[in-house]
């Protein structure tokens, strides 16, 4: 039994049920309290031991069903009742031919379980491993021996060993299909998601200006998750990291009651500071997709984790943090980029109107412990490109990173000023992978 | 060791029935966790929406074994010293102001700084040991001789350290205070902890815990229920409440009403006498079990067609 709940426990992290090996050894001591003659009353208690939040006791649930379906073998009502009048001349020594011609279905499915554990049917990846893995269960239960019956009958030149061989090879026919069909089963178990896997695997890898609109809800997907991931590393509150030096005077004002004995010390506390985030971007179609994607991040993380501003710019710089507040990052960009209710010039890019705007508008919001981001290809349609501009924030904030969704060989080239804007960033860093954004944001609220 | 609940609770359906004993109507789950619990001595974590007895659950437990229920309500900034136990401060003041004479002559009487503090050392533990602690929940739960029921309740509200802290509890039964040492559980308590879900709990404690979540119930079930708190409510008002109810829990509200609602309403009904629902009566009593101003809007916009539904 514990090999089968084993079996069932990969099944189940396969399906995306997260399960640890304490929960798995759990699990066997409630099925062993419980017994196994209840299946309703097992699949609860499978789900008490391993599912522990409603989404994964759906999947259990559904995992449950499918790993111990005994669907197979299922009385095949033609062909039992077409034979069974005729008496059979057949010798059934070999036991695979006895289940057959006896249809034991249990028996059947038992020799075939069976079979398919020697094979390890468990570790089953690809879909090309489906037929190599029926051919072997088949070898287990003795087809082999099936095959070697109904050639010995086909030299026998008499209308009853016809029938018999009839018989046989329906038979046959009926154990490869239901062999076939138990297999592409087990596959779905301990493989479905494995495809998926490495798909969302590369998906992080790949660059965003080319990802195919299709796996826009994946990527959703891997965004949210991500997300929740930094969340739940940055958002613990940590007392102990917090507590300074020892307050003196609080700790004589608090003592005093013990006549001035200290044995109950207070300590300073540190103030922990919020980054403050300015998000400078160019929503011009060349670097659109990026931004998007950047934004979906930031806007997911905690309020309490970051603090954010966002002004967008094309040929000038508008604030839209009001925008990107109240409703889903998609919705706002749409609406900013339709710019019905902002005064927003979707023109050529213009680098030195942009970050001029900002110099002059909202340089107040940049103090020493900002962080700008400045996401853009930096390509100015041959304007001057005037740094000063840049300079002017970079000089006030903590840190100025432009994120540039161009590779760095085509930095430079053509019209592209990010030379000139280089020496006033803290850094200049690639961005147009999930990964790049990932690892640019856990950069950033890392404390 | 087989504790008492061992003992009573020797199947599931047992546990069923001594929970009906206590008035608390339980869904087969419901009672196979408790065994379990009870089996492997592993806490039950319920979660479910508020309201549906995820504290009643542990009450009616504790009730049929007849065992002492020991509640720890958890709020932000819980620490050790409000679960776990404190040193009585004041005791101990009063203490050595009392024994101060008797001290003076101990420390005096020798010769020389190193015997007086020898000596001091041999009585210094006195002021740190039993009688100066004052235990909280968590201390007593350990303490209990025959067992108890531990309801730990909404430790999504407390703080992450606290969450921390429960682990060793919750896997080995066991506490340290270093003054004194390890204090093992005379008796294993049967722990429950309830959520509310507004936080993610961490992993490590969800993988101590056998996890039970609590839906809300289906029509039958929650007949049963009505039948069981409400006795003199009469079957067909029963009926009519419950599938009044389920229909409500469909619509799109802020908060839909749950068991304790129903339970609410049941009573207020049989206290104006109703014997059948009608619009104007649940116009007049829909605050019982809404509990929001745009819902009782949205409620009150189809109470014509929810009754119709439910009487009929």
């Amino acid at each position: 039994m514990e090999r089968v709940l084993g079996d069932f426990v990969t099944a189940a992290r396969t399906a995306g049920v997260r399960i640890s090996i304490s929960e798995t050894l759990d699990a066997v001591r409630a099925v062993k309290v419980v017994g196994y003659r209840d299946r309703t009353l097992m699949k609860d208690a499978l789900a008490v031991s391993l599912a522990k939040t409603v989404e994964e006791k759906i999947l259990l649930e559904d995992c449950f069903e499918r790993f111990f379906a005994f669907r197979f073998f299922a009385a095949d009502s033609d062909r039992a009742r077409k034979d069974r009048d005729i008496p059979s001349l057949l010798q059934t020594e070999s036991s695979l031919a006895r289940l057959l011609m006896e249809e034991d279905r249990a028996g059947l499915m038992a020799a075939m379980t069976e079979a398919a554990r020697l094979e390890n049917i468990s570790q089953i990846r690809y879909f090309t491993q489906r037929s190599l893995f029926a051919l072997r269960i088949l070898g287990r239960m003795g087809a082999g021996g099936l095959d070697g019956q109904i050639q010995s009958l086909q030299q026998i030149d008499t209308p009853a060993a016809a029938a018999d061989k009839a018989r046989l090879e329906g038979a046959r026919a009926y154990l490869v299909e239901n062999v076939r069909n138990y297999v592409q089963s087990q596959y779905d178990l301990f493989a479905r998601n494995e495809g998926e896997r490495r798909l969302e695997s590369e998906l992080r890898l790949v660059k965003l200006s080319n990802l195919e609109q299709c796996y826009f809800a994946r990527i959703y997907n891997i965004i949210q998750r991500m997300v929740k991931r930094l969340n739940d590393l940055h958002s613990r509150r940590r007392k102990a990291a917090r507590r300074g030096v020892l307050d003196f005077k609080r700790t004589l004002r608090e003592n005093i009651s013990y006549q001035g004995m200290l044995f109950a010390p207070s300590w300073k506390k540190k103030k922990i500071e919020r980054s403050q985030i300015v998000v400078i971007c160019d929503i011009s179609r060349s670097a659109l997709r990026t931004v998007r994607f950047l934004l979906l991040f930031l806007y997911g993380l905690n309020q309490e984790i970051a603090k954010i501003r966002t002004f967008v710019f094309c040929t000038n710089l508008v604030e839209v943090s009001d925008i990107l507040g109240s409703g889903p990052v998609d919705e706002a960009l749409t609406r900013i980029q339709g710019g019905t209710d902002i005064p927003l010039i979707m023109g050529r890019t213009d680098y030195e109107r942009s970050f001029g705007d900002f110099r002059r508008d909202h340089l107040v919001a940049v103090t020493r412990r900002t962080t700008v981001l400045v996401l853009g290809d930096a390509r100015n349609n041959y304007n001057a490109p005037r740094p000063e501009n840049l300079k002017a924030i970079y000089e006030r904030c903590k840190r100025l990173i432009w994120l540039n969704p161009e590779v760095p060989a085509l930095w430079g080239s053509g019209d592209s000023e990010i030379r000139q804007y280089k020496p006033y960033c803290t850094m200049v860093k690639e961005c147009n992978t999930l990964e790049h954004i990932e690892r640019l944001i856990s950069a950033l609220v890392r404390r | 060791m087989r504790s008492s609940y061992e003992e009573q609770f020797v199947s599931i359906e047992a546990v069923l029935e001594n929970l009906r004993d206590v008035d608390y109507i339980a869904n087969r789950q419901m009672a196979m966790t408790v065994y379990l619990a009870c089996r492997l001595g592993k806490p039950i974590l319920v979660e479910g929406p508020a309201g549906v007895g995820k504290t009643e659950l542990a009450k009616a437990t504790a009730a049929c074994l007849q065992l002492p229920l020991i509640r720890l309500q958890c709020y932000e900034g819980l620490d050790e010293s409000k679960a776990l136990y404190e040193w009585k401060y004041g005791k101990q003041l009063l203490y050595t102001q009392l024994l101060k004479d008797k001290m003076d002559d101990i420390i005096t009487r020798g010769n020389g700084f190193k015997t007086a503090m020898d000596k001091l050392h041999q009585y210094d533990d006195i002021f740190f040991s039993w009688p100066f602690l004052e235990p909280r929940p968590l201390l007593k739960a350990l303490q209990a001789k025959d067992g108890c029921v531990l309801l730990i309740d909404e430790i999504d509200k407390s703080d992450d350290e606290f969450e921390a802290f429960l682990l060793e509890i919750l896997s080995d039964f066991q506490v340290s205070v270093p003054e004194i040492g390890t204090v093992e559980a005379v008796t294993k308590p049967l722990v429950f902890l309830t959520s509310n879900n507004t936080r993610e709990l961490s992993e490590a404690l969800k993988r101590r815990c056998l996890h039970l979540y609590i839906p809300f119930p289906e029509a039958a079930l929650e007949r049963e229920i009505i039948r069981r708190r409400v006795p003199d409510i009469s079957v067909e008002l029963a009926h009519q409440v419950v599938h009044f109810i389920q229909d409500v829990r469909k619509l799109d509200l802020k908060k839909v009403p749950s068991i304790s609602e129903t339970i609410d309403w049941a009573r207020v009904l049989m206290i104006l006498h109703a014997e059948i629902l009608n619009p104007a009566l649940v116009r007049e009593t829909l605050n019982i079990f809404i509990k929001f101003e745009d819902d009782v809007g949205v409620v009150a916009e189809k109470v014509h067609h929810l009754t119709a539904m439910a009487v009929k």
